[in-house]
């Protein structure tokens, strides 16, 4: 393997990290796999290191010692799996429209019950969120004066600039949408269907780098103890929210497939042969339950960590 | 006051790459390669490149090492005396579990009786040498 090869493996890893680390892990795998080639494993171990190296950029990855750092590592964890709720909520939304006119009224008290649970829920996760982000203004407010926007710079702009053209590319389709027709607009015009999905992966990407731009800004927040429980123990809630949230959305889909599995059969949300198993629930739910493990695990490290931070 | 845990000073379990790191350290200053092949030999365990630039970096942000002059793309790093305590800390905790497992094993108990038979042997001896007197 020539040295090109090993500074591919580096680009895995964050550009600050490359100017501080790059010439010497490149000597070290130099000197290691002078001989012949780099063994998958040693490059897995590389590339994990690397994965790894951007989640410590982001400060959510499990740093040890410190219980501030655990209580907060964990907490931003937490509001990154939010991310992904956000996106299964979207995909949700949308999946769910006029779902109670093809039920019966007789049956729809438990999936109107899941549903208001799911709505009653995402409500308070976002007062939560927005009662965290009021906690850390001040540090914030220190943070800019102290001329940290140099720091956070640039994942804002990135976010900014993808928000933009997802808003410009919301108001054209818009647009577009009052003029063509209903068959058009239900899959009968794939310009209209591609220009669809492009909005649909601008939005992901919008809640994607929004998060990310968030909790790499909270990851830099100078935040006394204090804040930090508050923040751990709202994470904490968040959590709960989460959990609440998965319960109703996992009820509403089997009680409207018990109640009125006709629901499932129209053209975009046909269940998969024949059945409630929809393409779009199943993504809806394979992203809730990816969520749901990574707050989980951002739990679990909050949970073992705030009580010494209320300590110390 | 409340017993210091190695965990405490963020390094972990005391099998991880950091406590080895530091191990290897508290014997002199060692680039990359030199740790890898010095962890290698004295405790079995092969560090991939990765592994050990991801410990290296962890170590460094807690103070616990520190980077020397780069010679030839090749930087060398040494213990701190932070990082010393660390390591005493680590050492500690692993001295304490030895000795909780070698005592639940029975093994300190032998160690004891041998003790206990010096000290008699010994006793007997002073006296017999007293007595000869």
């Amino acid at each position: 393997m020539n040295n090109s090869q090993f500074k591919w493996l580096l680009r895995w890893y964050p550009r600050a990290w490359q100017a501080r680390y790059g010439d010497e892990l490149v000597a070290l795998m130099e000197d290691t796999y002078a001989a012949g080639k780099i063994p998958l494993q040693g490059r897995l171990g590389i590339i994990r290191s690397g994965i790894s190296e951007h989640l410590a950029e982001l400060g959510i990855r499990p740093d040890g010692g410190d219980p501030n750092e655990q209580v907060r590592s964990g907490a931003l964890l937490i509001l990154g799996s939010w991310a992904l709720f956000v996106i299964a909520g979207a995909g949700f939304a949308k999946f769910t429209e006029h779902w109670d006119a093809a039920t019966p009224p007789a049956d729809r008290w438990l999936p109107a019950g899941a549903y208001d649970l799911v709505q009653w829920s995402a409500g308070i996760a976002a007062a939560i969120l927005l009662v965290g982000a009021m906690a850390s203004l001040p540090s914030f407010a220190r943070f800019l004066s102290d001329g940290g926007w140099r720091q956070i710079r640039r994942s804002f702009v990135r976010a900014a600039i993808v928000t933009a053209t997802t808003a410009s590319l919301t108001l054209g389709i818009v647009i577009w949408a009052h003029h063509i027709g209903p068959q058009q607009r239900n899959g009968g015009s794939w310009s209209y269907l591609g220009a669809g999905m492009v909005w649909v992966l601008l939005i992901v990407a919008t809640i994607l780098t929004c998060t990310t731009a968030t909790v790499s800004t909270a990851r830099r927040l100078e935040l006394s103890p204090r804040v930090v429980r508050l923040e751990g123990a709202l994470a904490l809630l968040l959590t709960l929210a989460m959990v609440a949230i998965a319960a109703g959305t996992l009820v509403w889909w089997s009680a409207v497939a018990t109640a009125s599995p006709q629901f499932f059969s129209g053209s975009q949300m046909s269940g998969l042969f024949g059945t409630p198993a929809s393409p779009i629930m199943i993504v809806v739910e394979f992203l809730i339950i990816g969520g749901l493990t990574m707050a989980a695990s951002g739990a679990g490290r909050v949970a073992r960590s705030i009580r010494s931070t209320s300590t110390r | 006051m409340a017993r210091r845990h190695a965990s405490d000073l963020g390094l972990g379990r005391t099998n991880e790459p950091g406590v080895l790191i530091l191990t290897s350290l508290a014997s002199g200053a060692k680039h990359g390669y030199a740790l890898t092949q010095d962890i290698e030999t004295f405790a079995g365990v092969k560090l991939g490149p990765g592994t050990l630039y991801g410990a290296i970096t962890r170590l460094e942000e807690r103070g616990l090492i520190e980077p020397m002059e780069e010679r030839e793309r090749r930087r060398p790093y040494q213990i701190t005396a932070a990082g010393r305590a660390a390591l005493t800390a680590a050492v500690r905790e692993m001295r304490h579990i030895s000795d909780e497992g070698a005592e639940r094993l029975g093994l300190i108990m032998h160690l004891g009786s041998a003790i206990a038979i010096v000290n008699i042997s010994a006793t007997y001896a002073s006296r017999t040498v007293r007595w000869s007197r």
